[in-house]
């Protein structure tokens, strides 16, 4: 049989023709990864995408609509309205990791509730070691809330000058500090709101900016968590919520999740994921983080 | 570019008491510095009541709560309350003559008064304030930044209509990223209070969308929002409202709503409340408002 013959598209049959293959028994025999030089095989990339460290948001139910937390090597951005606990996921996921960084540019980062978040923590680190009954004296290493402060990377940034200088300069603060594995910029939206009349440009700009945080998630095997707004949109007549920075911008970022009220309950939805099916989960902001949905809520319901 | 250590700075941010245990309790601990602070509310419930305490409380010692400070009173709504501020000053200046420094002490020399008409004016004066604080040579250095209110201003110069409310919106963060590089450049507390509108549509539509704790707020029997939309909720750090519900006490069975004919015995119940903020659990607090100040009210 002739590959000309071959019930495929017009494209692909020019491929196999030009790269010499013009009859089926002589396609039978080669294997795939073959056929497709130089590129990566599919059953690897599934070998290390399992192996990929993911950060856990300290909520078993966010978690698992995540595929057990925040992927490392990947740009996610979660949106939603003030109040709803960006920030506070944003503190939390800087407490849970090792050596995180985090920019902030809203000013709304405070010492005292990463603290608290922070001795959350420890004590659950603590409680989790006893109940292993792990009681090797080389276990026994007490982290310190303040410990956990002193690890994070802070920047403070007051203009969207200050970050693009930021963003550029990460790759050579990355090679330097090989141990940081997350980068938290909460939020990258706030500067880029002023000050911008020339929309073209702003796209142009942020579109960059993502290119680059992308690079460094690959480069450093970080997980890159953008924090942003939410804001409305006017389409056919009536308005509708978005996450801000226009359309081009959802292109930017792998993994997008989107955290919205339903009656009194705090929930995260995922939006865009090329390997999560959408789900959502609710999750609440307690005096020691994000933690579970308190049940009891859901007891009152079915009464 | 050098990242910061965070135990390099106290572990708590420093606050700005309101003038009362109990308004602080509900706000650990007063008002933050670096950050924004918004206090919404309708008309009469109190936002200038607060402003003005704070101003007074501002320029006690850091060891009081306060910020050792002066403050910049920036207000939009006139006239500017004088005799009021000159009474609470009065009652502070007694309350606490054994904290300030020497005894002629006068609250008021430490508050400096600024009226703005626009937007526009707003942001000409941004600068210059900025070289005031930088070159204020005052035994109290300015900590304390007030705009009452910012919802005056951006309520009269712009129409509903898109290009309007995108140049509106572009103005707020403008106005807020100016505000919040001040803030963090000389650590100010900085507080602008906003207006509410009422709320028509039911819950669906943009204005009930829910933002913070509260799903609703209801003051004065009526649904209200805070006034400037979502795009002014993204700019502003910690969103307390102020809540009021006319209240009307007969003398012989205790509480009637809506009973209107006895005035004498007419009164406000006020409830101070936590809509967001990054450091504070959802909380409320009853106050009332007396010749002497702000306070809050145990029950």
């Amino acid at each position: 049989m002739e590959v000309s013959s071959l019930p495929i598209s017009a494209s692909q049959r020019g491929k196999l023709i030009s790269a010499g293959y013009t009859s089926l028994s002589s396609l039978s025999s080669v294997s795939s990864s073959d056929l497709a030089r130089g590129a990566h095989n599919a059953w690897d990339m599934l070998h290390e995408e399992e192996s990929m460290t993911r950060i856990t948001t300290s909520c078993a139910d966010l978690d698992n609509i995540l595929g057990g937390g925040i992927n490392c090597k990947e740009v996610t951005e979660i949106g939603g309205v003030p109040g709803i606990g960006k920030t506070q996921l944003g503190i939390q996921l800087a407490v849970n990791v090792q050596i995180p960084l985090e920019f902030d540019t809203e000013g709304s980062f405070m010492v005292e509730r990463a603290l608290q978040i922070a001795e959350a923590c420890v004590e659950d680190m603590s409680e989790y070691n006893r109940f292993l009954r792990n009681d090797f004296q080389a276990c026994q290493v007490k982290m310190q809330p303040t410990d956990i402060l002193e690890n994070i990377f802070y920047f403070r940034v007051c203009s969207y000058t200050e970050q693009i200088a930021l963003i550029n300069y990460l790759d050579k603060f990355m090679s330097e500090h090989k141990d940081v594995k997350i980068v938290i910029i909460d939020s990258i939206t706030f500067h880029f709101r002023q000050d911008f009349d020339d929309m073209a440009l702003r796209t142009r700009v942020l579109s960059g900016l993502a290119l680059k945080l992308m690079k460094l998630a690959k480069d450093f095997s970080l997980a890159v968590v953008l924090l942003n707004q939410v804001t409305t949109k006017y389409t056919g007549g009536s308005f509708q919520l978005t996450l801000a920075l226009g359309d081009s911008w959802s292109h930017s970022c792998t993994n997008r999740v989107i955290l919205y009220w339903n009656g009194n309950e705090r929930y995260a939805y995922i939006d865009k994921s090329p390997s999560l099916r959408s789900a959502s989960a609710s999750y609440s902001v307690t005096h020691r983080g994000i933690r579970n949905s308190t049940s009891n809520v859901k007891r009152v319901k079915m009464m | 570019m050098r990242p910061q250590n965070l135990l390099h700075r106290p572990l708590t941010t420093q606050k700005c008491t309101l003038g009362c245990p109990i308004l602080d309790r509900c706000v650990g601990g007063g008002i933050p510095c670096n950050s924004i602070t918004e206090l919404v509310a309708e008309s009469a419930s109190g936002k200038t009541q607060f402003c003005l305490q704070l101003s007074l409380y501002a320029q006690l010692p850091t060891s009081h709560g306060g910020l050792s400070a002066s403050s910049l009173y920036l207000h939009t709504e006139f006239p500017f309350p004088l005799s009021r501020l000159r009474q609470l000053s009065a009652t502070f200046r007694n309350s606490n003559s054994a904290l300030l420094a020497n005894n002629g002490h006068n609250p008021c020399d430490h508050i400096f008064v600024q009226s703005v008409h626009s937007v526009d004016q707003l942001l000409d004066e941004m600068p210059k304030i900025e070289s005031f604080i930088k070159n204020s040579k005052s035994r109290l250095p300015i900590r304390l930044i007030v705009i009452d209110s910012i919802a005056a201003l951006f309520r009269s110069d712009f129409e509903n209509t898109p290009g309007d409310l995108k140049k509106r919106s572009s103005l707020f963060f403008k106005i807020s990223g100016k505000l919040k590089a001040m803030a963090v450049g000389f650590g100010l507390a900085v507080v602008v209070t906003n207006q509410v509108v009422d709320l028509i549509e039911p819950n669906e539509g943009i204005n009930g969308l829910r933002i913070g704790n509260l799903g609703c707020f209801y003051s004065s029997g009526r649904r209200v929002c805070p006034a400037l939309g979502l795009a002014w909720a993204n700019c502003v750090n910690s969103r307390l409202f102020l809540l009021r519900n006319e209240e009307f006490v007969s003398e012989e069975n205790g509480t009637v709503n809506g009973g209107g004919e006895d005035f004498v015995c007419r009164r406000a119940r006020r409830r101070l409340c936590v809509v967001f903020a990054p450091h504070l659990p959802d909380s409320s607090c009853e106050f009332e408002i007396t010749r002497e100040g702000v306070f809050g009210v145990e029950r």
